[in-house]
């Protein structure tokens, strides 16, 4: 599991790559903390690279979404596959996050 | 029938009878006034003609006398002894005289009367009238006879300072052999009989009868003073009514008649008068008041009108009676047909609530599940249900204790209790306790049901039931027998009862029947029972013939219920509930095992272990993640959960495929942990809303055909499905 985070065009990028899993979950979330603080900039989540998500993966999708909302930023998720955009809409994530 | 039309029958009745009373008032008024006319002629008639009876006497022995004095004209003195005479032979006649013409005899001087009268000694003295102060030729006794040459009779006159009494004079001329009118005689009368006469009958208590001279002279009346002191005309004049006056015009007239007068007291009377004879002149009449003619009419009519009143007042109450009750009859009847239609949906919707599309599980091969519920009134207090979660076939069946709405309002709680309280519990000791517990909290009516859940894990046949004073069921496989279970206590009596649990293995293909004792308990028209012993020996046979099939077993039963039953009503609602366990072993084709710690770092190694298991039994890449996925959550919820922080311990991970479907087998030796009762996650809900956590099971359910839970010596063993890509 790797993690980037780049700041482009104003808004916090955040690259996933590989298998976010129960095991990877705990180390990316640390990982992500910047994104935590993103006062006002929007995020995005590019996915092109995720392969895998389990539950302990969207509950840090969640999280910053959580965080992010009352800031102001937006919170968008690029190119997600198709397997792993079902389980977005089977959890019902599909209504909280923009896909781009 | 409203007031006002039951006022309108009142008014209408009221008006009738009214026209009615009025009209026959009418009849006998006219009636009565006839009779009285009628009656009050007769009166006058006879009277008349007492009175001329007595005056006729009168006029004979004057008559007959009048023969002698014209014999002894020759005879002056003789004049005193037949005048003398006269008296003495009628008692009435107190006077008489034989009055001359002037100087008839020149020797007795020029006016010569010879008199004799009696006085109130009842002696008879004679003397001479005819004095110089005593010029009879002016007096009507006198002149009047002359000149009609006819007899007489005077106008009624009160002998002052002789008898004192109203007294008439009758006086006849006396002719000489040449038929010369030489000399008058008369008699006085007395009339103080006539007041006897006329006052014989009184028609009415207070009417009465008067008399009138033909000048007017009141000769008897009911008031003495006016007898001969006053004339009618004045009388007439006192009075203010004008019908008086023509009445006495009339009357003095000699006219017959009648009329009505208004008195000075403002009373109405009525005045029938005739006249007494034609010499006389004199008149008579009868009064009567109005009041007193009418007076039983009047009685009668009023007692008629307060009857009446009465009567209208009785038929309004009667009217006002039948209306209410009519109305009650009305409303009431509405009521049955409200209460009846909503018995009718109370029907509908408690048919609603039990399972009614047989065969339930038709993609099923291991289960095959038959009920029937026949109530005995619209509404019953029977019940069962049964519904598949996480592999597990929870069913049930129930008894309210009596009958109708309110057993069919507990049964409804009952069987909402049941999905309720097994949605998230699967051990039937803990439904059946919360059951209990919610039951007979709330159990004002001290109703209570005896009820028997069973939960049968449909992967391995392991039956975990609990009983609540329900009738045991029977077990058909394997020979026919009683499940032996605790009996416990019916829900809804006690709170804090302990129910406890029991389990069986259930053979593939043996049927549990369960009924309540409405099958037992059914009754013939002898009040005999079908009893357990009928219904082993329909379950014997249906085992022996190979139909104990649920559907072909309750067909069975409920058709020897109906021919012990015959004609008799159906006393009890009558419930069967069959379950067949049918499920079919396969031969596992393919096993392979892998053991975890209880350490999120190891979810890696589960992660290879499910994609080498799905590329090994056919699936595509995209569903071999969804598995993985399933897995890994399933994993993970053991790991935080069975084993609590800082406690170790491993997972075993069995996977096994037949020719149908992938099955992972998930075994850990912690504390008991059962994922399948938890709730689902509420997908609706916005980020802010959302809990973190909570989506891992629910990801199971999605992902995976069907998830199973048991917990067997110590272990939790958490089944996972999957239909192989393959098979439809």
């Amino acid at each position: 599991m790797n993690v980037t985070i780049e700041e482009k065009d104003d808004a916090l990028v955040a690259i996933l790559e590989g298998r976010l899993d129960t095991a990877a979950a705990a180390e990316a979330e640390k990982e992500l903390t910047p994104l935590y603080n993103a006062n006002g900039k929007d995020i995005v989540f590019s996915c092109k690279q995720l392969e895998y998500i389990s539950s302990s993966g969207l509950r840090i999708f969640l999280s910053v979404l959580k965080s992010a909302q009352p800031q102001g930023s937006h919170v968008r998720i690029a190119d997600l596959n198709d397997d792993l955009k079902k389980i977005f809409f089977m959890t019902g994530f599909n209504n909280l996050f923009e896909f781009v | 029938m409203k007031t006002k039309s039951a006022l309108a029958i009142i008014v209408t009745v009221g008006v009738l009878i009214e026209t009615t009373s009025i009209i026959q008032y009418k009849f006998a008024y006219d009636g009565i006034r006839e009779e009285v006319q009628h009656r009050a002629e007769s009166e006058l008639k006879l009277r008349s003609f007492e009175i001329r009876n007595v005056m006729n006497a009168v006029e004979v022995a004057v008559t007959n006398m009048a023969w002698a004095v014209e014999q002894n004209l020759s005879q002056p003195d003789s004049m005193y002894a037949i005048t003398q005479r006269i008296i003495e032979c009628n008692s009435i006649i107190i006077g008489s005289a034989v009055a001359f013409e002037p100087n008839y005899y020149p020797q007795k001087g020029r006016l010569f009367s010879p008199y004799s009268y009696k006085q109130s000694d009842n002696i008879v003295r004679s003397k001479q009238l005819g004095t110089d102060t005593y010029n009879y030729h002016d007096m009507e006794w006198y002149t009047e006879p002359m000149r009609k040459g006819q007899p007489h009779w005077s106008e009624p006159y009160f002998d002052e300072g002789g008898g004192e009494m109203m007294m008439s004079t009758y006086s006849i001329p006396i002719h000489d052999a040449n038929g010369r009118a030489v000399a008058i005689f008369t008699a006085d009368v007395s009339l103080d009989w006539l007041g006897a006469i006329i006052n014989t009958n009184k028609l009415y208590p207070s009417s009465f009868n008067m008399m009138v001279s033909r000048t007017g002279q009141m000769m008897t009346c009911p008031i003495e003073s006016l007898v001969m002191r006053k004339n009618i005309n004045d009388l007439a004049a006192e009075i203010k009514d004008t019908t008086a006056a023509l009445i006495n015009q009339r009357m003095m007239a000699g006219e017959s008649g009648m009329a009505s007068v208004t008195d000075e007291n403002g009373e109405l009377n009525h005045v029938f008068y005739a006249p007494v004879d034609n010499h006389t002149g004199w008149s008579m009449a009868i009064v009567c008041s109005d009041r007193e003619i009418y007076y039983g009419l009047r009685q009668v009519s009023f007692n008629l009108f307060i009857l009446m009143i009465i009567g209208m007042l009785l038929l309004g109450y009667i009217i006002m009676r039948t209306a209410r009750s009519a109305q009650r009859l009305q409303m009431v009847n509405a009521e049955k047909e409200r209460i009846g239609s909503e018995l009718h949906i109370a029907s509908e919707i408690q048919k609603g609530m039990l399972p009614k599309i047989f065969p339930p599980y038709p993609d099923r091969n291991d289960i095959d599940i038959f009920g029937s519920l026949v109530p005995a009134k619209e509404v019953g207090g029977d019940l069962f249900d049964f519904y598949i979660r996480d592999e597990k076939l929870f069913f049930c069946i129930g008894d309210v204790s009596g009958k109708g709405v309110p057993a069919s309002l507990v049964m409804a709680v009952t069987r909402a209790q049941f999905r309720t309280m097994s949605a998230h519990e699967s051990s039937p000791d803990r439904i059946i306790t919360a059951m209990n517990e919610a039951m007979s909290e709330m159990n004002e009516a001290n109703m209570f049901v005896t009820f028997f859940i069973g939960v049968l894990d449909l992967p391995t046949g392991r039956m975990r039931f609990c009983n609540a004073g329900h009738n045991a069921p029977l077990l058909i496989g394997s020979g026919v027998g009683t499940l032996k279970c605790n009996s416990n206590i019916p829900l809804g009596i006690m709170q804090g009862w302990k129910f406890n649990m029991q389990e069986t293995l259930i053979d593939c293909g043996t049927t549990i029947f369960l009924y309540t004792d409405g099958l037992t308990e059914a009754e013939d028209s002898e009040h005999a029972q079908f009893e357990e012993s009928r219904m082993m020996v329909v379950a014997q046979k249906a085992l022996a013939d190979g139909t104990h099939n649920p559907t072909n077993l309750i067909n069975n039963m409920v058709e020897a219920v109906h021919s012990f039953v015959g004609n008799a009503d159906q006393s009890d609602d009558l419930t069967m509930l069959a379950v067949q366990y049918t499920k079919p072993q396969k031969d596992e084709k393919f096993q392979r095992s892998l053991t975890l710690t209880n350490n999120v770092q190891d979810v890696p190694q589960l992660a290879a272990f499910v994609e080498g298991v799905c590329e090994e039994t056919g699936f595509d890449a995209s569903t071999a993640m969804q598995i993985n996925l399933a897995l890994e959550e399933a994993v993970v919820n053991i790991m935080n959960y069975a084993y609590p922080q800082g406690t170790f311990g491993n997972i075993n991970i069995k996977a096994q495929a037949n020719d149908v479907r992938l099955k992972f087998i998930i075994t850990d030796s912690g504390s008991p942990f059962d994922p399948t009762v938890k709730e689902d996650a509420d997908i609706t809900l916005s980020a802010a809303e959302r809990p973190i956590g909570g989506l891992g099971i629910f990801l199971v359910r999605q992902l995976m055909d069907s998830i199973n839970y048991e917990r067997i010596d110590g272990q939790n063993i958490l089944t996972l499905r999957k239909k192989l890509p393959n098979i439809n």
